[in-house]
């Protein structure tokens, strides 16, 4: 049997008396699949997700990456946040090219032209001079996502970063990130509290728990609705029977008291 | 049936007309949106009004005009003491004292405010100090500060520098606090060290509040201003107010706070458009 790609072994968090994730979470993700961690808000997925970027630690358990214990953050786990997710006074083409500043393996030119290729994969090559302060939130987050490929991220790691953007955009961005994986394939664990979003995006939904988080199921998304996931296939009856059966399940977990 | 209900549309967009009036109305009321040109008239204009009513009673009399000099004769003395007197040169002079004092409130202050927000031991070591500092009255240090540095030139720099470093370390502190987790959390995510993280993360982007508690602070530096040149000072602002109050030269201490006015307005406004250049990406 090979390594996991990605795994949590044995993981339990707690802050102080207060338990965050319970005893023992175990999850092994494979090479290039987008996870996405569905859950009620402040279940203590984000805390996992976290974990993985090296941002927190384990109370208990350990996390290994590519067979290796992972230690404190570095480039090849990239965040992609829901706010501030870019430097207001870099502009975008400077936030991009941010994710490689610390790198000394690329030359100048290589580092120009990697930045080129990002902003231009995110569709943001028109507006490489302009100052997050200029463009849409949705902009915004497309640079996020470019600063991180550009930086060499093999894992993404992203908390709600659609979160505060409008139904609209949010549908559009969907979409695009999809096909960016596709096209630049990575380990993606995407955080969010939305079943329509999880369902459009994963590959693999594993749904928690209220705190403290547990995993109370484990959907393989893949083998339902496939690799490819156009706007269209949101107006599908297989997207709508998958979103209510996750639906119901996210219901039942949230419990009764709202 | 269709061309009833036209009518009635029409009848009810008649019937919000009037309201739609009534509202234009109340720019007056609570919390209602002034337009700009009405604020700054009646900003202008009550400010006029105030100095005019002023004028007029002292020259009917109803106010003595040896202890309240007319605004008209304090402007004329202004003048004359720019022109004509040295007003210039003790502006210079307390121009001077109030920056060197201000650069070495900065240069301790920012270090020591953002090592103190980045490293919890400093700032738990220092605060308690620092805040204590902070409140005692500049004017009861100023014994004191004869005593330590006689009453040369160190002695007034040490009383402004005294009025805002403490204040200063504070705020750069705070600013410097104020830069989001999600800013270093990214800086560490593409492989920066904490030192890496200090200079292009958090100092950039505390930059435009530290720009603005710079400004605040420095305002403060001219309120101590006189209390340091009243201590035996034979130049600056402070002088010239503390020599005309002495033969009661009413009309040249009002010109004398009037300059400093002027200058502190003039710097906070040079300031503030700086800021709008400097951080336009805000």
């Amino acid at each position: 049997m090979t390594e996991p790609y990605l795994f949590f072994h044995g993981i339990t968090k707690s802050f102080g008396d207060t338990s965050v994730v319970a005893p023992f979470f175990d999850l092994k993700i494979e090479h290039n699949e987008f996870v996405v961690f569905l859950g009620p808000s402040g279940c203590g997925k984000t805390t996992l997700m976290r974990m993985a970027g090296g941002l927190e630690t384990p109370t208990t358990g350990q996390i290994l990456l590519n067979g290796e214990l992972i230690g404190p953050p570095d480039r090849r786990r990239g965040m992609v946040f829901q706010s501030y997710s870019s430097f207001p006074w870099l502009t975008l083409a400077g936030n991009v090219a941010y994710g490689m500043r610390y790198r000394h393996d690329l030359s100048a030119e290589e580092k120009k032209k990697r930045c080129d290729h990002y902003l231009d994969m995110v569709g943001l090559g028109d507006f490489a001079d302009f100052y997050p302060n200029r463009v849409s939130g949705g902009m915004r987050q497309r640079v996020a996502i470019a600063r991180t490929l550009a930086a060499g991220s093999e894992v993404l790691l992203m908390d709600e970063p659609f979160g505060a953007l409008d139904a609209q955009r949010r549908e559009k961005l969907q979409a695009e990130l999809r096909l960016i994986h596709r096209r630049d394939a990575k380990t993606v664990i995407f955080v969010t509290h939305d079943v329509e979003e999880a369902v459009f995006l994963a590959d693999r939904i594993i749904v928690f728990s209220r705190r403290p988080a547990r995993m109370l199921a484990d959907l393989d998304v893949l083998s339902v609705l496939g690799p490819d996931r156009p706007i269209s296939l949101r107006d599908e009856e297989r997207f709508f029977r998958l979103r209510t059966e996750v639906l119901q399940m996210v219901r039942a977990a949230a419990g009764d008291d709202e | 049936m269709s061309e009833q209900t036209a009518t009635m549309d029409i009848g009810a967009v008649q019937i919000e007309m009037p309201e739609k009036s009534g509202t234009t109305r109340s720019s007056y009321g609570f919390r209602a949106a002034l337009p700009q040109r009405i604020e700054i008239a009646i900003a202008v204009g009550c400010s006029i009004l105030l100095l005019l009513a002023w004028e007029v009673s002292v020259r009917m009399g109803w106010l003595n005009s040896l202890f309240f000099p007319p605004p008209s004769v304090v402007l004329s003395r202004l003048w004359q003491m720019t022109a004509h007197e040295d007003l210039l040169y003790h502006a210079g002079v307390s121009t001077l004292r109030v920056w060197v004092a201000f650069g070495l409130s900065v240069a301790l202050a920012v270090p020591i405010g953002i090592v103190m927000s980045g490293y919890r031991v400093v700032g738990a070591a220092l605060e308690p100090v620092i805040d204590f500092i902070r409140y005692l009255p500049v004017p009861a240090l100023v014994p004191l500060s004869i005593i330590w540095l006689g009453v040369g030139e160190e002695t007034k720099i040490f009383l402004l520098w005294l009025g805002t470093f403490f204040q200063l370390v504070l705020l750069v502190a705070d600013d410097a606090g104020r830069t989001p987790n999600e800013y270093i959390e990214i800086a560490y995510t593409v492989g920066a060290k904490p030192r890496q993280i200090l200079a292009d993360v958090c100092f950039r982007s505390m930059l435009p509040n530290m720009f603005d508690s710079f400004r605040i602070t420095l305002g403060w530096c001219w309120t101590y201003l006189i209390i340091a040149e009243i201590v035996a000072a034979d130049s600056g602002l402070g002088f010239v107010i503390w020599t005309a109050r002495r033969y009661m030269h009413t009309a040249d201490v009002m010109a004398g706070v009037v300059a400093i006015g002027i200058i502190g307005l003039v710097t906070d406004q040079i300031l503030r458009r700086l800021h709008k250049r400097l951080f336009r990406y805000l």
